[in-house]
């Protein structure tokens, strides 16, 4: 196995205040891991750094990708994410249309991702807006959009908070289907019960300020 | 209050008929409102959207600037217009006052900061999770501007329904740059303060009617806009 991620030392600050304090992390191609620790400990912002969103403001992050530009293989799935003021469909293929895909490539993608997701009806839900939606909902076609994309690393960041139990269960679905294809996924959590749910390694992230 | 009534009657009469006069109002105040928001919108779009979006030295300064425009007197852009345009003026050689276009400049200049302002504040009010949502999808930095440009695009339409609202109504610049020429710079509300003046209450009361119409659309189109920015 490659190595896909590793950090010695990584800290990201805001000012005075150390968000995430790492003195080691690797993880490997096609591993799920799954980050715990409380609130604050700075999972969100790992996932951040990970994701090349943000810099590390010191420590060393290696990335074993392949493409030049890391955000085309990598993507983030936020805690609480942002839907575009446009359709479902619009939103499932956002990231295929700034690939400049065409619209069958795109009207499959929507097809696929919306199935894989637990929507039974993709073509129901096509038309509807960000408004019409419930949290799971959101949340599921938020990873929809990023499944299309066919990533080799996916981010999660709390990705069954706030969601019922019918959207939570679809969500560790897609996880475990990922695993099972070898795309690497982190997944950041509160809930204990999800490292064993997917089979994933634990890594604790204790925030230990310097 | 039979003038009152008697100048109602004559106002619908003016606007079944066809007035003349009556219509040359609204013909000069429709074309050089929308001819100072086009010229608004190209200037104060992309500058407003910078202003938001970017950071650069001299940002804050920049937006309290434009703040304050936005309180600027049309008198006084009137009188700092006439200025520059009258006979003696800089730019008195284009022969500009008492046209449609020297109202032109100067219902522009009323517009811009309204557009650039309220542009900034759309863009600096946007979520953003928008633009991470966008880089964590692989967005380039011009496709993160682009589609942020079109997730405010409800914002900017209600920028530009406001901005003509306050230019459609405006009184000041079109009387000192336009002179209230009939049937050619007299436009809605020049028109209405004459006849007032006058003591003729029915071209008035029609041109007011037609007014009124206006901020209907214009409120109407707030709140459609307003409804789908929500949607």
């Amino acid at each position: 196995m490659k190595t896909l991620f590793e950090a010695h030392v990584l800290c990201r600050r805001y000012g005075d205040l150390t968000a995430l304090y790492l003195p080691f992390f690797s993880m490997e191609k096609g591993e799920t891991v799954v980050l715990t620790g409380r609130n604050g400990s700075g999972k969100s912002t790992l996932l951040r750094l990970l994701a090349f969103l943000e810099k590390p403001t010191s420590g060393t992050l290696f990335y074993g990708g392949n493409a030049a530009d890391p955000r085309r293989e990598i993507t983030l799935l936020l805690q609480e994410p942002y839907l575009m003021k446009a359709s479902v469909y619009w939103n499932v293929t956002l990231g295929l249309r700034l690939r400049g895909a065409d619209e069958k490539s795109m009207r499959e993608g929507y097809r696929d991702a919306m199935l894989a997701v637990g929507f039974t009806d993709p073509d129901n839900m096509a038309s509807r807006g960000p408004g019409a939606l419930s949290g799971g909902e959101r949340q599921r076609i938020a990873l929809a959009s990023r499944l299309i994309l066919s990533p080799a690393v996916l981010l999660l960041d709390e990705p069954t908070s706030n969601v019922d139990e019918a959207s939570e269960k679809a969500i560790l679905n897609v996880v475990r289907s990922l695993h099972e294809r070898e795309v690497s996924v982190i997944c950041a959590t509160h809930d204990r019960d999800i490292p064993a749910a997917l089979g994933a390694r634990e890594v604790g992230i204790v925030g230990k300020r310097p | 209050m039979g003038y009152f009534s008697d100048g109602m009657h004559k106002a619908l009469g003016l606007l079944l008929n066809m007035d003349d006069a009556t219509f040359s109002a609204i013909q000069a105040t429709l074309s050089s409102t929308s001819c100072a928001l086009v010229i608004a919108m190209i200037l104060g779009l992309p500058l407003g959207f910078l202003l938001g979006y970017a950071s650069f030295p001299g940002k804050k300064a920049l937006r309290l600037i434009s703040d304050t425009l936005l309180a600027f007197p049309t008198v006084l852009i009137g009188l700092i217009v006439y200025v520059f345009i009258t006979y003696r003026g800089p730019l008195g050689q284009f022969g500009l006052l008492f046209t449609l276009p020297g109202m032109v400049i100067g219902q522009s200049i009323l517009a811009l900061p309204i557009i650039v302002s309220w542009t900034a504040q759309a863009v600096e009010s946007l979520d953003k999770r928008c633009r991470e949502t966008l880089l964590t999808l692989g967005a380039s930095p011009l496709q993160v501007a682009l589609y942020t440009i079109r997730e405010i695009r409800y914002d900017l339409g209600m920028v530009c329904v406001t901005a003509f609202g306050r230019v459609v109504t405006e009184v000041g610049v079109a009387m000192m740059l336009g002179g209230n020429i009939r049937y050619s710079t007299r436009t809605m509300t020049t028109a209405i303060s004459l006849e007032t003046s006058k003591g003729e209450f029915a071209q008035g009361i029609a041109l007011g009617l037609v007014l009124l119409l206006i901020a209907f659309l214009v409120n109407f189109l707030l709140a459609w806009f307003r409804r789908m920015g929500r949607a």
